[in-house]
């Protein structure tokens, strides 16, 4: 199932019409806010709520076909997965089991990633939506706990990326797009649009994205959870 | 779930052998009670208690998956 963009008069009425069109429940999507809607003073003025909507997990019949071979063939998986790299995964996939969540841990090699990480760990199943949770907190956690528990091993950090369903990746690429578009939209209107709130990784992916742009800047304010980025205009 | 604790927080301590797990069943909710060595009272909480609160969000997801509820106490 791909990414839908839907239009409605404000943010609850256009989430729950791609609900509807997707036959999802919200727990099962992410929710990309583009713009929130305006009722305007007697309907003047009024601007329609814009929101991207991506279902986190593609179905299960999908993913059993040819997406799964697809999947593969646009990354490598580490043919040689160093001793290290076991290691950890013997780690997530204790986790894994322990938490009862029946899946499979892969290996992957990630030469451009946002989190400065050479290798991720995919895990693959069915039914996971489970641990990406809410803006992917349940994801974060488990990443950083399997990092802990990995430099408490090692006796130094360990950059290793763990991902669910190559989530992240999608995530990052949506976001990509995103934030070129906004910044577009910065530039002609010439007024600055602050994003929905949003882990590091991904605050931190808008700003690397756009640090090249000539027509805007970026920023971040809030604390945490509720922080969030800001696009502005350059001034001349 | 309560192994879950345990192999996490034995993982990240300096004394292993002190990390104890004790588990109630109270009116479907588990209440777990992790006790480690005063010096490690830090590392299995973590800065802003963020790992206390990443174990309680993948205890979170074992208890969704057992049907039940959950909650972990540090002492």
């Amino acid at each position: 199932m791909e990414e839908i963009e839907v239009s409605a008069r404000t943010v609850d009425e256009a989430v729950e019409k791609a609900l509807e069109q997707l036959g999802l429940s919200e727990e099962e999507v992410e929710i990309t806010i583009v713009k929130k809607g305006r009722s305007g003073l007697l309907g003047l003025g009024a601007q329609d709520a814009r929101i991207l909507v991506r279902p986190l997990l593609q179905d299960a019949k999908e993913e059993e076909g040819e997406t799964i071979l697809d999947r593969q063939d646009d990354r490598t998986i580490a043919s040689l997965p160093s001793e290290s790299v076991m290691v950890v995964k013997g780690v997530l996939e204790k986790l894994l089991v322990l938490m009862g969540v029946n899946a499979q841990v892969e290996v992957v090699n990630t030469p451009t990633t946002n989190e400065d990480a050479s290798v991720t760990l995919n895990i693959v199943g069915n039914d996971l939506g489970i641990l990406i949770g809410r803006r992917g907190q349940t994801l974060a956690s488990l990443q950083h706990l399997v990092r802990v528990i990995a430099a408490r091993h090692f006796r130094e950090q360990v950059p290793i990326v763990i991902d669910v369903e190559s989530y992240k990746q999608r995530r990052y690429q949506t976001l990509g797009v995103l934030a070129t578009r906004l910044a577009q939209k910065v530039n002609t209107t010439g007024r600055s649009i602050t994003l929905e709130p949003m882990p590091a990784s991904e605050r931190r992916l808008i700003h690397i994205s756009l640090r090249d742009n000539p027509l805007v800047t970026t920023q971040s304010v809030g604390e945490g959870d509720s922080r969030k980025v800001i696009i502005l205009p350059k001034r001349h | 779930m309560k192994e879950l604790v345990e192999y996490i927080a034995r993982s990240i301590v300096t004394i292993p052998e002190s990390v104890v797990v004790s588990e109630e069943v109270e009116g479907g909710v588990t209440y777990l009670k992790l006790q480690v060595a005063v010096e490690d009272r830090g590392r299995v909480i973590g800065k802003q208690g963020r790992i206390a609160q990443a174990m309680r969000a993948l205890l979170k997801v074992a208890a969704v998956r057992e049907g039940t509820r959950v909650e972990l106490k540090i002492e």
